[in-house]
């Protein structure tokens, strides 16, 4: 298999699961559409292999080693872009959990008696980090 | 104003009923917070007994699931937020380990040296014999002992202990924003960090009577390490204003 067919199939694989996962929710578009211009430039690249061998030759980057290492290097700034995203979402989560185990808490206290249950003072700052947190 | 004694449990179902017992004994001034981290054997149910038991003082919170204890103690502090009048949070094991006799040290220390934060040293003079920890662990104590000796020129002789009595500028502070995993050395940092005001107080601890530790051999080499990233990150971080 040579070069060009490698990065058509892979395209090709590439765009496909990326509208699959999509479809079925898995993904959202927001990170679909980075995977797609990755499945897109391996398109290009495999039905015009001229223009990969020009801008090798621009960059002075002809050897195939150093391909890999473009490649190793835009893959990796993404997967590092995923893991901050699921750090935020751990945190968004977290606090939602404590939210509502803290509210079921409260709930229970109303419904099982006549104790005085005092307003939530959920504090301001606690209020914006959350909406921040969601927002992103 | 009352204070606030927080017990975090996951799969505590052989202590925690102990646990609460002496805890009740304790002036009326103490309410007490069962938090359950998503516990898979009876823990909950017993909580709930617990806090149904005796409504006015024992309050019981369940985390859908096993979130870690930073994040179960956190729900104390963030408990005693919403729900206000209450003066210092006091974080108590809920595997037996902690003597409730020295809860009231703890306060009064917080009190008389007006302490942001005041922790229960098994290594201090005076703190007896009791259960020491094992070598290796006591390794890794001594080493992040040493490490916030070095960042903040504060020594701390129990930085890893879980028996820790808060302060209101402290406990703000956690509601807001606490680690999630090993919370205890670096939220310590935090504080010295933040020119809170520090303190030990000699205390008596026995081995866990019942549920499992965190921190197995496998996991003490990613203790150490993250810990020791948390605290060098934390200290490269400016001071952050204290919630009033």
């Amino acid at each position: 298999m040579n070069a060009e067919l490698f990065m058509l199939l892979g395209g090709t694989i590439g765009f496909l699961l990326t509208l699959y996962w999509v479809r079925c929710r898995d993904l959202r578009e927001k990170y679909a559409v980075g995977w797609m211009l990755v499945a897109t430039i391996l398109l290009l690249c495999g039905l015009f292999p001229s223009v990969i061998m020009r801008l090798a030759d621009a960059s002075r980057l002809s050897y195939p080693a150093a391909v890999l290492f473009v490649a190793l290097t835009f893959i990796y700034g993404y997967a590092f872009s995923v893991s901050v995203s699921l750090t935020r979402q751990h945190r968004t989560s977290n606090r939602l959990l404590q939210q509502v185990a803290l509210l079921e808490e409260r709930l229970r206290r109303l419904e099982a008696s006549d104790l005085p249950v005092s307003q939530p003072t959920t504090s301001q700052e606690s209020q914006r980090k959350l909406k921040e947190e969601c927002v992103v | 104003m009352k204070n606030l004694i927080v017990v975090p449990a996951y799969n505590e179902e052989t202590s925690l009923e102990e646990t609460v017992r002496k805890l009740r004994a304790l002036p009326r001034e103490f309410d007490i917070l069962v938090v359950n981290d998503g516990s898979t054997d009876r823990t909950g149910v017993i909580a709930d007994e617990l806090a149904h038991a005796d409504r006015q003082r024992v309050y019981t919170v369940h985390l859908k699931h096993n979130c870690g204890i930073g994040v179960a103690v956190q729900t104390g502090y963030l408990f005693a937020s919403q729900n206000g009048g209450y003066k210092y949070v006091i974080q108590f094991d809920g595997d037996g380990q902690h003597d409730s006799e020295s809860i009231g040290q703890l306060v009064v220390a917080c009190e008389r040296d007006e302490l942001d934060l005041c922790v229960g040293s098994r290594f201090m003079n005076g703190a007896g014999g009791g259960f020491q920890s094992t070598p290796l662990r006591r390794v890794g104590i001594r080493f992040f002992g040493l490490l916030l000796g070095c960042l903040t020129r504060v020594r701390v002789s129990d930085p890893t202990s879980g028996f820790r009595c808060a302060g209101p500028r402290a406990w703000r502070w956690f509601a807001e924003s606490y680690p999630d995993d090993y919370p205890e050395p670096e939220s310590l940092f935090w504080c010295l960090h933040n020119s809170m005001k520090v303190g030990e107080v000699p205390v008596e601890m026995q081995a866990r009577r019942g549920g499992e530790s965190s921190i197995d051999s496998l996991h003490s080499v990613y203790y150490m390490t993250k810990v020791t990233l948390a605290i060098l990150c934390a200290w490269m971080r400016r001071r952050e204003p204290a919630i009033e």
